[in-house]
């Protein structure tokens, strides 16, 4: 690791992310970014330094490609767990593609089939159908989760741009899609219990009146978080990238979209930026440094509302306990890149 | 029955207007008149051309903008870029749809709804009635009234014919189909009125082309007398 010149802090805010760390009120804190800009490494590091100031925090994956044990060297589940050498961090892996099957629980194996041109398969259908059902259930069954065990503070740890988006914009695209079957089922509830007889078994032995009222129940929670996370005191979203043309795009994406769901987000980690010593030798880094610079600059001027933390790139992997909390400590010290 | 002669009379060139000159020509005629009246209308009207002369402005800037050298400019612009369209099409299309169904149904409190959402009252939809209110209007004024005045009036004689100059077949045929024989019936007066119409309105057009060919012969004699003397200099320039 080594460094020349750093771009002079003289922006209003302060280039750090103390302010959430001070904001006691944040209950959910999403980290996002394009692929391969260091999202695990950044809400692990952010994870680290909540726990030093709140009572209990967790951090949640939701990257289809869990990373997260990869970061602490540790295998983590679908439960909560703590992480070894901290008392109140915990850590988590759900997939976002953690299927409908729990909803269409109890279905009978053998004869799916022989039903699927019948009801069954109509369910099964208009359930697919919602776009980003399969994310939700398994969203709404951690929400579930976290909202019985109390922790303070949570941080997602998110997929790569695109899923992220889609799902933190399912809340609003699921609330109309599930009032809708919902409507539908309670004009249509009489009727088609009519056809299924008297105690509303769909072919596949699932129940129908059962199926709307866990429908229902996911509209309720769904709901609630929608309205959590549209709250900026409860909910932030920081944004990470690297000074890279592709990824300041994504990220000028995504920060609109977030504004449009109405998602606060007033943070953003520019990783693995490069300081060569002064007079290096090394071409590469030369001119790397010099784009670097460039995206930096603009970055600056675009994103004058922002705390904007510039972390550089190390020699060495960021992975174990150690090595993480060294680098998490750059998040609220801004680094100075030693002369 | 002057007046009544008349109307009918007014009545066959209304509907020979409208078929010559078209019922969508008159109706854009009518449009850009509307448009110019200080209405809440126009003045949405006139809001959307100056949103879009922006929307284009910014459009090419943003397309002159490398996004790769000045980031933060372009986004910037990509920015008022996405606010721009998404403005326009509030205004054009699908923000005013919901609100269409409220704008008919309250037909009666226009002026006020237009007050209160001016942005969203949507150009197209506002069109759209404009149009369909005019067609009705124009259908009853010259159709309508075409088909009802007859019936209304099958009984009334237009004028008398004088007595003993027409044979009874005649005069039955014009007094068809309810007049009191002797006299002119309206659909008789109707049928006379449409082919003078008819007749004035072929010798008008005739003589126009009569005019207007004669016009473009004399324009295009000196074309052809040019023609044949460049032929010849080409042949020259050939044979040389």
């Amino acid at each position: 690791m080594s460094s020349t010149a750093i771009v002079s802090g003289d922006d209003t805010l302060d280039p750090s992310l103390q302010s959430i760390l001070d904001q006691k009120s944040l209950r959910w804190i999403f980290v996002g970014g394009k692929g391969g800009v260091g999202k695990t490494t950044t809400s692990c590091s952010l994870a680290i330094q909540l726990a030093k100031v709140r009572r209990s925090v967790l951090l949640i994956s939701t990257d289809p490609a869990h990373n997260l044990s990869d970061a602490f060297n540790q295998k983590f589940g679908k439960e909560a767990r703590l992480i070894d050498g901290f008392d109140n961090l915990s850590a988590m892996e759900i997939d976002p593609n953690g299927s409908i099957q729990d909803l269409m629980a109890g279905q009978a194996g053998e004869d799916v089939d022989a039903m699927s041109g019948g009801m069954g398969g109509m369910m099964q259908d208009l359930a697919f159908a919602i776009p980003g059902i399969d994310e939700a259930m398994s969203f709404a069954e951690v929400l579930k989760q976290v909202k019985s065990l109390s922790y303070e503070t949570i941080i997602f740890d998110t997929a790569p741009t695109g899923h992220t988006l889609r799902f933190l914009q399912f809340p609003s695209v699921l609330e109309k899609a599930l009032a809708k079957i919902s409507q539908l089922s309670s004009q249509y509830g009489p009727l088609l219990n009519g056809f299924l007889g008297a105690n509303g078994t769909l072919p596949n032995g699932q129940n129908l009146n059962d199926m709307m009222e866990k429908l229902e129940g996911l509209r309720a929670t769904i709901s609630e978080v929608n309205t959590q996370f549209k709250d900026e005191n409860l909910t932030t979203f920081v944004c990470v990238c690297i000074a890279e043309f592709l990824s300041l795009y994504e990220t000028e994406r995504m920060i609109q979209e977030l504004a449009s769901y109405g998602i606060d987000t007033h943070s953003i980690v520019v990783n693995q930026l490069l300081f060569p010593k002064q007079g290096s030798g090394c071409d590469q880094c030369n001119a790397r440094r010099k784009m670097q610079k460039k995206y930096l600059d603009q970055i600056e001027e675009l994103y004058d509302e922002f705390n904007v933390v510039r972390m550089p790139l190390l020699v060495e992997e960021v992975r174990g306990k150690e090595r993480l909390e060294k680098f998490s400590d750059m998040l609220v010290h801004p680094y100075v890149p030693p002369e | 029955m002057p007046a009544l002669l008349l109307v009918v009379f007014l009545v066959e060139l209304a509907v020979h207007l409208v078929n010559t000159i078209g019922a969508s020509s008159i109706n854009n005629l009518l449009w850009t008149l509307y448009l110019m009246l200080p209405t809440e209308t126009s003045k949405n009207s006139r809001q959307r051309q100056k949103l879009q002369s922006e929307y284009l402005k910014v459009r090419r800037d943003l397309n002159a903008t490398s996004s790769q050298d000045e980031f933060a400019k372009w986004a910037k612009l990509r920015r008022q870029h996405d606010k721009l369209m998404e403005q326009l099409e509030k205004m054009s299309t699908s923000g005013g749809r919901s609100k269409e169904l409220v704008f008919v149904h309250e037909e009666g409190r226009d002026a006020r709804f237009a007050d209160q959402v001016p942005t969203e009252t949507s150009h197209d939809a506002t069109k759209t009635k404009f149009d369909s209110t005019v067609g009705v209007v124009r259908w009853s004024l010259t159709r309508g009234l075409k088909i009802v005045l007859p019936l209304w009036y099958s009984r009334q004689p237009m004028f008398w014919l004088p007595k003993g100059w027409f044979p009874y077949y005649v005069e039955w045929i014009l007094s068809f189909p309810r007049a009191p024989l002797g006299s002119i019936s309206i659909v008789s007066w109707q049928m006379a009125c449409t082919g003078v119409i008819m007749l004035v309105s072929d010798t008008i057009t005739a003589v126009l082309g009569l005019i207007l060919g004669a016009r473009l012969q004399a324009r295009e004699k000196p074309v052809k007398a040019a023609a044949p003397k460049e032929e010849g200099k080409a042949q020259a320039k050939k044979d040389s």
